[in-house]
């Protein structure tokens, strides 16, 4: 019986009087993946900001491997293992690539007893072994963001929360990212959430979906029961 | 690039400092052995605002937050001493002084950095609050005049180093109180490299790249930012400290704000990234101001105003950062 | 002065002198957000143009509006010249201000020298109120800041440039959008400010003795009143931070010294910022 990862009940978020997320019930088994996807201004970013603690939800639970950590500080979540990659990626582009993941295995809770072979295992993973001694900066869009999930791995991550990872990515990276998406969950037990808007990608993650709408948990279900699903595409086009 | 390279990595980082670094103190090793006089003496007042300089330099360059408050904390180190070697205590009173100048500082920046930066107060509001530390920690020293000797200052003796009963050894004359500062700022200099490039100097230096970054990393970026703060300031005042016991005299300016921009514009100057940049920009400037100020005092402050703008406007990394590029420069002339 | 009207008296002269010398930084600082560390210089600055001028033969007055305007056209000079290629980047522009105020503190040691300088007072001798005895001059300058700040109010709230500079404040992409110039209008801005804060220097100076380092003494305290007030807040802001680190200080003083109650307020300032940091009357938009 695979343990549940995490587990939220009724997570909510208003501001002011605009209700960004409501009452989302959402789950994932540890070495699981899931999207979630749905129109803009669906609440999908506010979702995941409250499960990696930047922001604290109005109601509802988040319980990571049974604890509660809705009212947890960002780097005590990351701390158990809840890392988040941003939609625009924040990594640290005056540092070369290895110390950007450097910094990452620093800063993880269970440093290893072989920092550098572990860096390497990294660039390794997300692909940026030649590109090590390159300025950060420097790096295109698409190995950045790689470069920011390499920092995750870094940093110990086993809930790896992913928004928009393939933005500005070729199909071919686009394609690559999923790859390693289902190989570390396959090969190391890593977990993943992923916001993302890339059918193609979507559909190569191979897990469950889940579609919000105006904040709210609308569907959830495979890839091929979604994609069928009538009013799924009608929120897209704005019919409902 | 192969994992060739990758292992080389491995060996650690590329040669930096060391060699200028080492040229440094062996030069001024050897100065009282080929001259004597006024040199001999005033130099160790130079090298203590070297070690000032680099404690601004470990917080601004490393980390990344600019205080105005050093001078503070110089004065402080100043005063712990000064007041301590006046009582009448078992232990080596100066030994006392310079243990509370240490445990002083770091309190007081510790308090003051958690209070500070675990609200998130950072950048400008910083340093307005740093600023406002330097005008209390005058105004303290002016107003406990009953401690402090108030406008009037504090006199102090030089040290003597002892070692229980087995070492009696006074630093009054010149040489000596030469090579004890001399060995306390290569000691000093040498941990803060070695800070700065441990696992702690890393991190903070990632602080400084991308703060939310780290944090979402899963480190507690304030307990860093205070704990280098901290470090700054104890570094700060172990410097005052023995400025005032080598000079002699303490007074309530050597706190306040004036200063503490001095030390500032030293730094922006000399380059803020590097240590030993700081610690030569510190001996360097303040040397040729003192020079100068026999001279001709308001045209070489108008003389530094302008560099300083310079460098700040188009040379941020300072003078240690132009010069590499520079001498590439030259070095490409045919 | 032991009767509570004359203590309040003094705290309310007190307070609005300093809104009068923060007023500039309220503009600069608290409206466009430009960290002016050479504030302070301007004021000194405002000072020495009025002591020329009135050494000159020049009516108060005259000297005060030629002193603002002076100051106003250094400021003009040094945005263009420097100020304006680095609004996004406040830190540098904290630490160029401050070299700015390096020079200008030299070349005024260079121009005047450092001795003592003094005007006498325009409006000498005292006001009787009752048992209270306001110096005429203090009082006169008070009224004029309470008019100024409601000036100042008035541009911003009833003006099309105030409005435009509202939008800049509040909207920074969208003003560009709706046609604004921005350079032209931080241009206007920062040169306003400047002018205020010479002006400031020019009325104060009969007050005090004036040697270069005069403006200092409002520099960080300005600061903190336009912090503390809330920035953006011209009016209501302006005066309550100024209250708390000018009034309140004299009220402090009644059970200590004077470097004590400075002490007292300095950190006061320092705890409130660190819990209300976008100031009292602040709305928390920066």
């Amino acid at each position: 019986m695979t343990e549940t990862l995490l587990r939220i009940r009724g997570l909510s978020k208003s501001f002011g009087g605009v209700i960004a997320n409501a009452d989302v019930d959402f789950e994932l088994p540890a070495g699981g993946i899931a999207s979630i996807i749905g129109p803009n201004g669906a609440g999908k970013t506010t979702f995941i900001s409250m499960v990696s603690g930047h922001l604290k939800p109005t109601a509802g639970s988040i319980e990571f491997r049974g604890r509660d950590v809705t009212r947890l500080s960002v780097e005590k979540r990351a701390r158990l293992g809840i890392s988040r990659k941003f939609q625009t990626p924040s990594i640290f582009p005056n540092l070369s690539v290895w110390e950007n993941v450097e910094l990452a295995v620093l800063a993880s809770r269970r440093r290893p007893r072989d920092s550098v072979g572990r860096i390497a295992q990294v660039l390794d993973l997300v692909r940026l072994v030649e590109f090590a001694e390159y300025k950060a900066v420097s790096l295109s869009h698409g190995q950045r963001q790689w470069l920011e999930i390499g920092l995750l791995l870094g940093n110990d991550a086993d809930l790896l929360l992913l928004d928009e990872p393939t933005a500005g990515m070729t199909a071919a990276e686009t394609h690559a990212t999923a790859e390693l998406i289902r190989r570390l969950s396959r090969e190391l037990g890593l977990s993943a959430v992923i916001i993302e808007h890339d059918i193609q990608f979507i559909r190569d993650l191979r897990a469950p979906v889940t579609v919000l709408h105006l904040g709210r948990v609308f569907a959830q279900g495979s890839f091929e029961a979604i994609s069928a699903d009538e009013r799924v595409r009608s929120i897209y086009l704005g019919k409902a | 690039m192969s994992m060739a390279v990758v292992h080389g990595r491995a060996r650690g980082s590329r040669p930096g400092e060391e060699v200028p670094a080492a040229v440094l103190f062996l030069i001024l090793a050897a100065i009282p052995l080929v001259t004597s006089g006024y040199v001999v003496y005033i130099l160790p007042q130079y090298m203590l605002y070297g070690i000032l300089a680099m404690s601004l330099a470990l917080l601004w360059g490393n980390v990344g937050i600019l205080s105005f408050g050093q001078a503070a904390f110089f004065a402080l180190g100043g005063y712990a001493l000064g007041i301590a070697m006046k009582q009448p205590l078992g232990v080596n009173p100066a030994y006392v002084g310079l243990l509370v100048a240490l445990a002083a500082a770091a309190l007081v920046a510790g308090l003051v950095g958690w209070f500070l930066f675990s609200a998130g107060v950072r950048d400008s509001y910083f340093v307005l609050v740093t600023l406002a530390l330097s005008i209390i920690a005058e105004q303290i020293a002016v107003s406990q005049s009953q401690w402090t000797g108030g406008w009037n200052g504090l006199f102090l003796m030089r040290m003597t180093l002892t070692l229980g009963s087995a070492l009696e050894y006074p630093l009054y004359e010149d040489i000596p109180a030469y090579y004890a500062v001399l060995l306390v700022m290569v000691v000093t200099y040498t941990a803060l490299r070695g800070l700065t490039r441990s696992r702690f100097g890393k991190i903070l230096a990632g602080i400084r790249e991308n703060e939310s970054r780290m944090t979402s990393l899963g480190i507690s970026t304030s307990l860093y930012k205070t704990l280098a703060f901290s470090v700054s300031a104890a570094v700060a005042s172990l410097s005052g400290a023995l400025y005032g016991m080598h000079s002699g005299f303490v007074s309530p300016s050597l706190g306040g704000v004036l200063f503490s921009t001095e030390i500032v514009v030293w730094v922006a100057i000399a380059g803020r990234s590097s240590l030993l940049a700081a610690l030569i920009g510190g001996i360097a400037v303040s040397s040729i101001s003192n020079l100068m100020s026999a001279i001709t005092p308001q045209y070489w402050q108008l003389c530094i105003g302008i560099l300083f703008i310079v460098v700040i406007a188009y040379f941020r990394g300072g003078v240690a950062a132009a010069l590499p590029s520079l001498v590439e420069r030259f070095r490409s002339q045919p | 002065m032991g009767s509570f009207l004359g203590v309040f008296m003094d705290a309310t002269l007190i307070t609005l002198v300093l809104a009068l010398a923060a007023s500039g930084l309220a503009v600069v600082f608290g409206l466009i957000g430009v960290v002016n560390m050479g504030h302070g210089a301007f004021l000194t600055l405002g000072a020495y143009f009025t002591w020329a001028a009135t050494q000159a033969g020049l009516p108060f007055l005259l000297a005060v509006l030629v002193s603002a305007l002076a100051v106003g056209a250094v400021g003009l000079l040094l945005e263009i010249a420097l100020i304006r290629h680095f609004y996004d980047r406040p830190f540098e522009t904290l630490l160029l201000t401050w070299g700015m105020f390096l020079i200008i503190t030299e070349l005024i040691k260079i121009a005047f020298g450092t001795d003592f300088r003094n005007i006498a007072s325009p409006l000498p001798g005292t006001l009787s109120l009752g048992d209270l005895q306001i110096p005429a001059y203090r009082l006169v300058v008070s009224l004029f800041t309470i008019l100024l700040l409601l000036g100042l109010g008035l541009l911003l709230f009833r003006t099309s440039m105030g409005l435009r500079v509202r939008a800049l404040v509040q909207q920074q992409e969208s003003a560009a959008l709706l046609g604004l110039n921005i350079a032209l209008l931080y241009r206007q801005v920062f040169t306003l400010g400047a002018a205020l804060a010479g002006l400031a220097g020019a009325l104060i100076s009969p007050m005090l003795s004036i040697d270069p380092y005069i403006g200092n003494v409002f520099l960080v305290r300005s600061f903190f009143v336009v912090t503390l007030g809330g920035l953006g807040q011209i009016l209501g802001g302006t005066v309550v931070g100024s209250f708390i680190i000018g009034g309140s200080e004299t009220l402090f003083a009644l059970f200590s010294s004077q470097v004590v109650a400075q002490t007292i307020v300095f950190v006061l300032a320092i705890v409130l910022l660190r819990f209300r940091p976008t100031g009292l009357l602040g709305s928390g938009r920066r």
